[in-house]
C-alpha cells in the first residue's frame, strides 16, 4: 500500500449520514458531528447532508461545517428499511442541487452505515468521486446472525456498500474483523480509527452533591449504567448481579436509558426484592447524563455485543472507574486492572465480582480512573482521530489521482 | 450522420418480457436506429434466457440488482436504480458527455433519470405506459404512495412526457398536475408513430 501523501491542498468532503444533532438516534449523530467539526478545524471543507428534524434550519453552518437537512420522506412506510431507501431517494435528489455549485470540487464522499448506501453509491458513480464508508455496526452483529429476508436485505446492502467503497473505516479492530469476514473483504481495505471522546464535555462545573442526592443516598455507592435497555447491552445481567453486590456493599444502581426490556427488568427487580435499589431514570438530557458519570463510584458496561463501547470511553473521560465485559471493542478500550476491570460477558457472578473489586479497593479504583483518563486523552481525542481520518482521505485521493476513473 | 444520441432506460427488454414495455422498447430501439439515432439501451436482466436478436446498431447494457433479497418492489427498484445510475454515468463519460436525451420508461427508472437531468444536464423524456393510480385501483397503502412519489418525481423532472392513450394523458394531469402542453400522445398503432416519438424527442432535446 502506498505511503500516505502529506498533501496540504484544500480537501473537500461530503458526509452522508441519516442522523446529525439534534436528530440523535444512536452513536452516528455525535460521531459525525464531532468528526466534521474537528476536520473543519484542520482546514478540511466539510458538507454534511442529513435528514431534517423539527425545529432545525434546512441550511446551517456550525463552526465552518455546512449542514444541509433534507426532507426525510414523511409518508407512511411498511417498515424501517423501506423508509430508509425512500429517504435516500430524497437525499440523493437534494445532493445534486447542493453539490452543483461545487461541481469538480468534491473530492471525497464519506458515508456512514448502510442507511446512506443508496445515495452514496449513486453519487459516487455520477460524480466519479471516491467513496469512503464508515461501518459503525453490522446487521449480523446487531441481530446475532441473519435470520430473516428483511435482515438479509440489510446485510446485502451493507455488503454492497463495503464493496463499492474505496476504503472502509471501522472504529475497532473487532469491527474490522467482523466486517472483513461478514463481507469477504481483504483486511487491508479496512482502516481502524477509533471513536473519539471530548473530555471537556465532562469538565463543566455543576453541583455534584445536589445532583448525586437526586439519585442516591450519600451512604450508598452509586453504580451507573448508561445505554439502551436491550438484550445485547447485557443490562439484564447487571440486574441479576444486583443482590450479589448488595450482600457486600450498600449501593444504588442508577440505570439511564430506555428500551423494550424496561418492564421486564423492573419486574425482575421487584421479584428479587431489590426494586428500591435500582433507579430507572429513562432517557436523560446530555448534560445531566455527562454530569452523572462524575457522581458515580463505578460505571458498568455489561454488553454482550459491542462494536465499539462509547460508554466505557465516556466514563474514562469523566474520571470514573469502569467495569466492562471484554465483548467486541470493549476489549480494546479497557485494559484489565490498568484502565478498568474486565469481567466475563453474560456472567452475573463475574460482573458482581468486578463491581465489588472497584467499590472495595479505593486505591485501585483511583489508579484505574486516572490511568483511564490519561488513555482517553491520549488515544481517543477527536484531534488525533480527525488527523488520522484526513490521512485516509489523502491516501485515497493519491490512489484516485493515479487512476483513470475520473469525470472527464 | 447521427442525428440524436439517446439512452433508453427500461426494466424489461427482450429476451426478458414481463409486460408490453419489452416489445415496445425493442421496436423503439430498432426504429430509432433506422433513423440514424444512436441508441443505448440500459436494462435489467438477472439471467440471460430465451433467444433474442438485438436490433442492428443498438448498444445494450444489462444490469443486475446489487442487492438480491427484497420483499417489496420499491426497495428492489431503489437499489437497482443505483446500477442504472452507474451504467448511464459510464455511457455519459465514455461518450465525453455527448448524449442528447434520456428516455426513461415507467416509475422504475425515475431515480436514475433524475441524476441524468440534474447532474449531467441531459434532457429527459419520461414514457408513462400506465400509472399506479389505475394499476392499483386508487390504493393508498404505503407501498402505493411510495410508487406514486416516484411517478411524481419523473413527471416533474421530465421535459416531455410520452403517453400512449388519451386516458393516461388525462390521468397524468388529474393525479400529478402535469400541464397538457408537456404531454405528447403517441399511439404505437399509428403509421407515423416513430416520427411522432422523434418529434417529442426533438422538442425535449431543445
Amino acid at each position: 500500500m502506498n505511503e500516505p501523501t502529506a498533501g496540504t491542498e484544500l480537501l473537500n468532503v461530503t458526509m452522508l449520514s441519516w442522523e446529525f444533532p439534534p436528530r440523535i438516534v444512536g452513536g452516528i449523530a455525535p460521531h459525525v458531528h464531532d468528526l466534521s467539526l474537528e476536520l473543519s478545524r484542520r482546514g478540511v471543507s466539510v458538507d454534511v447532508i442529513t435528514c431534517d428534524f423539527p425545529g432545525t434550519a434546512e441550511e446551517e453552518e456550525i463552526d465552518g461545517v455546512r449542514v444541509h437537512r433534507v426532507d426525510s420522506y414523511k409518508f407512511p412506510t411498511t417498515d424501517f428499511a423501506s423508509w430508509a431507501f425512500m429517504m435516500n431517494a430524497n437525499l440523493k435528489r437534494r445532493a445534486f442541487e447542493i453539490l452543483r455549485p461545487k461541481r469538480g470540487l468534491v473530492q471525497i464522499i464519506h458515508a456512514h452505515d448502510w442507511l446512506a448506501a443508496v445515495a452514496a453509491i449513486g453519487l459516487k458513480h455520477v460524480l466519479r468521486t471516491p467513496l469512503i464508508a464508515t461501518i459503525h455496526s453490522t446487521e449480523q452483529g446487531r441481530r446475532g446472525g441473519i435470520h430473516t429476508d428483511y435482515q438479509r436485505m440489510i446485510h446485502q446492502t451493507e455488503s454492497w456498500l463495503t464493496h463499492e467503497a474505496w476504503r472502509i473505516i471501522c472504529c475497532s479492530g473487532y469491527m474490522a474483523s467482523e466486517v472483513s469476514s461478514a463481507f469477504g473483504l481483504p483486511r487491508e481495505s479496512i482502516q481502524v480509527i477509533p471513536n473519539g471522546v471530548d473530555s471537556t464535555k465532562f469538565a463543566r462545573p455543576f453541583s455534584k452533591d445536589d445532583l448525586r442526592r437526586r439519585y442516591a443516598d450519600p451512604t450508598e455507592k452509586l453504580v451507573l449504567y448508561v445505554g439502551r435497555l436491550v438484550y445485547e447491552k447485557g443490562v439484564g445481567v447487571l440486574v441479576s448481579a444486583v443482590p450479589r453486590v448488595l450482600s457486600k456493599v450498600n449501593a444504588k444502581f442508577v440505570i439511564v436509558g430506555d428500551g423494550y426490556m424496561r418492564d421486564d427488568l423492573s419486574r425482575e427487580a421487584r421479584r428479587m426484592g431489590v426494586a428500591d435499589r435500582i433507579f430507572f431514570t429513562g432517557f436523560l438530557d446530555d448534560d445531566t447524563a455527562k454530569a452523572l458519570y462524575r457522581c458515580a463510584d463505578v460505571c458498568v458496561v455489561p454488553s454482550l455485543y459491542e462494536p465499539f463501547g462509547i460508554v466505557a470511553l465516556e466514563a474514562m473521560a469523566s474520571g470514573t472507574p469502569v467495569v466492562a465485559t471484554n465483548a467486541g471493542g470493549l476489549g480494546e478500550i479497557v485494559d484489565h486492572e490498568r484502565t478498568g476491570v474486565h469481567v466475563f460477558p453474560n456472567d452475573p457472578d463475574s460482573l458482581a465480582w468486578g463491581i465489588l473489586r472497584v467499590l472495595t479497593a479505593e486505591g485501585l479504583s483511583k489508579a484505574l480512573a486516572s490511568n483511564a483518563y490519561e488513555k482517553a486523552l491520549r488515544v481517543y481525542s477527536w484531534k488525533g482521530i480527525a488527523e488520522r481520518t484526513e490521512r485516509v482521505y489523502r491516501q485515497v485521493l493519491a490512489e484516485y489521482s493515479a487512476g483513470f476513473w475520473k469525470p472527464v | 450522420m447521427v442525428s440524436l444520441r439517446v439512452i433508453i432506460l427500461t426494466w424489461e427488454f427482450p429476451p426478458r418480457i414481463v409486460g408490453e414495455i419489452s416489445s415496445y422498447t425493442d421496436r423503439l430501439a430498432a426504429e430509432l436506429t433506422k433513423r440514424s439515432v444512436e441508441v443505448h439501451v440500459v436494462t435489467y436482466h438477472e439471467a440471460m434466457s430465451g433467444l433474442f436478436q438485438a436490433p442492428d446498431g443498438v448498444k445494450i447494457y444489462r444490469i443486475q440488482n446489487p442487492v438480491e433479497t427484497h420483499f417489496n418492489v420499491v426497495t428492489w427498484d431503489l437499489t437497482l436504480s443505483v446500477e442504472f445510475e452507474r451504467v448511464l454515468s459510464n455511457i455519459y463519460y465514455q461518450n465525453r458527455g455527448e448524449i442528447d436525451l434520456i428516455d426513461a420508461h415507467e416509475w422504475l427508472c425515475s431515480l436514475p433519470s433524475l441524476a441524468a437531468k440534474r447532474w449531467f444536464d441531459i434532457n429527459l423524456v419520461w414514457t408513462a405506459h400506465s400509472l399506479e393510480d389505475q394499476r392499483s385501483a386508487s390504493a393508498n397503502a404505503p407501498l402505493n404512495i411510495a410508487i406514486k412519489n416516484l411517478e411524481l418525481l419523473a413527471a416533474q423532472e421530465a421535459d416531455r412526457v410520452i403517453v400512449k392513450s388519451e386516458f393516461v394523458k388525462a390521468e397524468l394531469t388529474r393525479v400529478y398536475g402535469v400541464p397538457d402542453s408537456k404531454i405528447d400522445l403517441v399511439q404505437p398503432s399509428s403509421p407515423t408513430w416513430i416520427d411522432e416519438v422523434m418529434n417529442s424527442y426533438k422538442k425535449a432535446a431543445i
